[in-house]
């Protein structure tokens, strides 16, 4: 009986899979594919939604000029490694997949990565900012924003911006929050000042009230905080019922429309770095931004643009450079000024795999809008 | 000074919160005898239903309440009638996961109708603060505490007053004696689930409030801090529920105030762990009240195994053989994958299945094995065919030591210990960051090679875990039929004969725990190759409930069920995988079946 059951399983499998790959729209001539792997159901669930409503403004946009067409195959990994590697795998041997996007995480995309390594797919990790997520092998390439990059302007409007000279850091404690506020520590060093407690927060943690006494104690003029959106609005609520009055500076996946949603009236004066901003005037921007208002009545966030531009990125390789996997391999090292939001334009560094040269604005929230900070001086 | 006044007043504000969960467990433990694995997405549904209230309905504070109030009463009866009355009478393990498969479901539910994105509750308390020390508390704080108070105050009232609670206290010491004395023992343990569930998520609704977000994915750690508040308190201890929480705040807070955030969670199970070793009845019950648990031999269902035709085992193992010849790497993958965890669910069935000791932290075994053996292969240059056996001797001694506390724990208390214990291996690893490098997790693993040998395709892989899980399972079937065998059943069926007979328990049971950590141990090492790059994350608490729900999937101490169940809890997300958002709300719905409608597992228990 148990042997009848499971060969019933196993065919159920290959069915499944079957129909997951069909292709979406029967009316393009000869589409071309990329898989995607990452959470659609899990504690993630909300960033591969994010990702989608990005993909699927792109694919709008871009398919009805294009000449190879490009649609998407979304697999859900909950960002967990044991099923990012079967998605691999699946992937690897579905030969109509020419480049493969994420996962989500660190742990889910490296678990994947020695699959892709050896098939020879382009595993584009485009939110891996783990310092080595690229040395994966010389498939694995990512627009993830370098926090080498990145934590000296987040310093740098700290200290020169806002006059601060000591620091009190709050950070994720996950591969992407520690090498942040290392980076982070360096770089205040570097610029004479000093970081005077650097508390490290897990995941799901909503109570931040004892951390933050820590932080008061070690008498910062400034906090900085290493976070996503959701936890930063917890975090700058706490900080300002505990009466600390000092000022805030996050990083850049702190905004997001969210933070206003979630922080309310606390985030008021919260400033943020960031390479995505609704209201910046350039016109790559606001093509994005006026398009995704109106197909999804929201504003877009960083997640989204950034999901946004490796689509187009994904689009632009097919048809410079050829709907198959070592074409694209081939372009990624070629290739420049790939329109991008985030970047203005991206071009890859070939030994790093990865985009140089984001374009970082300065935010502070005020009467609950983000706007453009033109306070301090400017470095 | 004040700093530590701060903390302390810290403590108790977060201890306020877990109060209201862990005083809906004590009621819920107190009578159905039974930790509720799901309460923690009641405390969810309880959080969004309040939110829908007030965002589409713009209901005040009391009617949003009594919102909360009436749907939470029904999912709470809802999950007494449906998920947990039929289970009466089988083992009582079923109940247990059902209650974990109720919460997936009812988790899966609340993230396909509101979506994953956190949600801001709009605040409908007055907004005045008063300022304590170098802090201030708000009139949420004080309602969070007047509600904990109050409805502890209510229930103990209800409990002892009146006659309803007496029917609840009479089913909570014998639930045999109580129905023969006239009280209908379904409708009290539908009020209990009722009350409990109103207060989870009236709960929910507050600290949403108070956090002023609300996701889906909030519920396991709400259930996990309740449990151990519960334990500190004493299972089943309404008003000890209240004080267990505070003490866990407080742990918690002055934890952070003395090593850093980090090392909260920490604290917070070592404590746990502490307890049970010393007070397993809770800070508040006598040393020497009532066995903590009388219910030797019942924890697990009694089944004869199913008998299969001699022919069929070599079949399948020749075919399981030849798959690689199919040519069809994701197949093979899974192949790989459910081996993998068929290794895992070996251990389990053993330590669970034949000597009784229902671990939670199975995955922690997982852990210690990657990291040794990942270690090994980086720092000291080990070729992968020594690092991977030496990781499951490491795992072997470093688990056994670390449970070896918990062996004179029975029933649901060896379960939360050891979950308890594998969050703390957990936390460790994050925390050592000498050793383990911390968070950034370990890089560059080498893939698999046996003496130069590439085993790192996926072909290699899968025909590797087969011969070490085919090694491994005959190892565990020739125990099973020696005298060590027996001697492990007879200390899960009657471990007071089993010692009045002469048998040391605890090396016994050391025996048990050292052969399954080399199993787990080496399963972790082989997946550390295989995923090139572990962190703390990878082998998280999931992962050991996963591990359990193949071991009862397949029978409890049963060989071939756990590779069974292994092979089909691995394939079945997969072969749901076309229905995208849904499959792990189905996944959850054929658990529940499967507990209600063969409890004993497909292969039986042995």
């Amino acid at each position: 009986m148990s042997l009848h059951r499971r060969s019933l399983l196993l065919g159920s499998a290959s069915l499944g899979a079957g129909t997951a790959l069909a292709p979406r729209s029967a009316g393009a001539a000869d589409p071309v594919f990329v898989g995607v792997s990452g959470p659609l159901t899990g504690p993630n669930a909300q960033y591969g939604a994010q990702w989608k409503d990005a993909f699927d403004l792109a694919l709008e946009q871009l398919n009805p000029a294009a000449q190879h067409k490009l649609q998407y195959v979304f697999e859900d990994s909950q960002s967990d490694p044991r099923q990012s590697v079967a998605i691999a795998q699946k992937f690897v041997n579905d030969a109509r997949i020419v480049m493969e996007l994420g996962d989500f995480s660190s742990p889910a995309s490296m678990a994947a990565s020695p699959i892709y390594q050896r098939a020879k797919l382009v595993q584009f990790g485009f939110t891996n900012s783990h310092p080595d997520f690229t040395k994966g092998g010389d498939y694995m390439w990512s627009n993830s924003i370098s926090q080498a990059e990145e934590q000296p302007t987040l310093a740098d409007y700290a200290i020169t911006g806002l006059g601060r000279h000591k620091l009190g850091v709050i950070h994720l404690n996950t591969d992407w929050g520690v090498t942040s506020k290392n980076l982070f520590s360096a770089a205040v060093q570097a610029k004479g000042a000093t970081v005077t407690a650097a508390e490290g927060f897990l995941p799901n943690e909503r109570d931040f009230r004892s951390t933050l006494v820590r932080i008061r104690d070690s008498n910062p003029d400034g906090i900085v905080i290493i976070a996503y959106y959701a936890d930063a609005a917890t975090i700058v609520r706490q900080i300002r019922t505990l009466g600390l009055t000092q000022p805030i500076v996050a990083v850049s996946s702190v905004y997001s429309p969210k933070l206003i949603e979630l922080g309310g009236d606390a985030v008021n004066g919260v400033h943020v770095i960031t390479t995505f901003f609704p209201d910046e005037p350039r016109p790559g921007v606001q093509r994005f931004v006026e398009a995704f208002r109106a197909k999804y009545n929201r504003d877009p966030d960083t997640f989204n643009a950034t999901a946004y531009d490796t689509m187009v990125l994904a689009s632009t390789l097919v048809n410079q450079y050829g709907p198959t996997r070592a074409a694209i391999r081939e372009g990624l090292g070629k290739v420049r000024g790939v329109p991008s939001v985030i970047f203005g334009t991206m071009q890859f560094d070939q030994t790093t795999r990865r985009v140089e040269g984001a374009q970082y604005k300065r935010l502070v929230v005020k009467d609950g809008r983000f706007t453009l900070f033109t306070g301090g001086t400017p470095s | 000074m004040s700093a530590w006044f701060d903390y302390t007043v810290n403590g108790f504000v977060i201890g306020n919160i877990y109060a209201l969960l862990a005083v809906g467990l004590a009621l819920i433990y107190g009578v159905a005898n039974l930790v509720n694995f799901a309460h923690g997405s009641v405390y969810v549904v309880g959080a969004y239903i309040g939110w829908a209230a007030i965002t589409h309905l713009g209901t005040p504070l009391p009617l949003t309440l009594l919102c909360v109030v009436v749907v939470c009463a029904l999912v709470g009866v809802a999950i007494e009638r449906i998920g947990l009355r039929a289970l009466q009478g089988s083992s009582r393990i079923a109940p247990l996961l059902a209650t974990i498969g109720i919460g997936l479901v009812l988790d899966q539910v609340v993230q396909l109708v509101w979506s994953p994105d956190p949600r801001a509750v709009p605040m409908q308390v007055p907004e005045w603060r008063i300022a304590i020390g170098g802090g201030t508390i708000g009139a949420l704080d004080l309602l969070i505490a007047g509600i904990g108070c109050s409805s502890a105050a209510v229930l103990y009232g209800f409990l002892r007053f009146t006659k309803l609670g007496w029917a609840v206290r009479a089913t909570a010491q014998d639930s045999d004696a109580a129905q023969q004395m006239g009280v209908d023992i379904n409708r009290v343990n539908m009020a209990v689930f009722a009350i409990a569930s109103v207060l989870s998520g009236i709960s929910g609704l507050l600290v949403g409030m108070y956090y002023n977000q609300i996701n889906p994915a909030m519920s396991f750690e709400a259930t996990l801090k309740g449990i151990v508040a519960l334990i500190i308190g004493g299972l089943g201890n309404v008003p000890g529920a209240i004080a267990g929480s505070l003490i866990l705040g407080l742990t918690e807070s002055y934890g952070i105030a003395l090593f850093g955030t980090s090392y909260r969670n920490l604290f917070a199970f070592v404590l746990l762990v502490a307890m049970l070793l010393w007070r397993p009845n809770g800070l508040f019950a006598p040393r020497r009240a009532a066995a903590p648990e009388p219910m030797v031999g019942t924890f697990i269902a009694r089944s004869l195994p199913v008998k299969l035709p001699r022919w069929v085992v070599p079949v399948v193992l020749l075919a399981a053989a030849l798959l690689p010849l199919l040519n069809q790497p994701y197949l093979l993958q899974i192949g790989a994958n459910s081996l993998m965890y068929a290794m895992l669910a070996l251990s389990l069935t053993l330590v669970a299945g034949t000597v009784g000791q229902v671990s939670l932290g199975h995955a922690a075994l997982l852990a210690i094995g990657g990291y040794a053996s990942g270690l090994l292969a980086l720092d000291a240059g080990w070729p992968v065919a020594l690092a991977i056996p030496a990781a499951g001797l490491i795992t072997a001694g470093l688990g056994t030591a670390l449970v070896w506390p918990a062996f004179r724990l029975t029933g649901h208390y060896v379960s939360i210990a050891t979950l308890g214990i594998g969050e703390i291996v957990s936390l460790v690893i994050l925390n050592w960051t000498g050793l383990t490098r911390g968070a950034i997790g370990l890089g560059g693993i080498p893939p698999l090679e046996l003496f130069g040998v590439d085993l790192g395709s996926v072909q290699g892989t899968y025909w590797l875990c087969l011969v070490v899980l085919v090694l491994l399972a005959l190892l565990q079937l020739r125990l099973l039929s020696s005298h060590l065998g027996r001697t492990w059943r007879a200390i899960r069926d009657d471990s007071v004969a089993a010692r009045s007979h002469g048998v040391g328990e605890d090396r016994y049971k050391a025996l048990a725990f050292g052969y399954g950590g080399f199993a787990a141990g080496i399963s972790g090492a082989i997946t550390a190759h295989v995923y090139s790059y572990i962190n703390h994350e990878t082998f998280g608490a999931s992962l050991s409930v996963l591990a359990l729900t193949m071991v009862i999937l397949g029978g409890m101490g049963n060989v071939l069920g756990a590779v069974l169940g292994a092979t089909l809890l691995i394939a079945l997300p997969e072969a749901f995988r076309a229905l995208a958002e849904y499959r792990i709300l189905i996944y959850g719905v054929v658990l529940l079946l499967l507990i209600r409608f063969r409890p004993q597992g497909l292969m039986g228990t042995v």
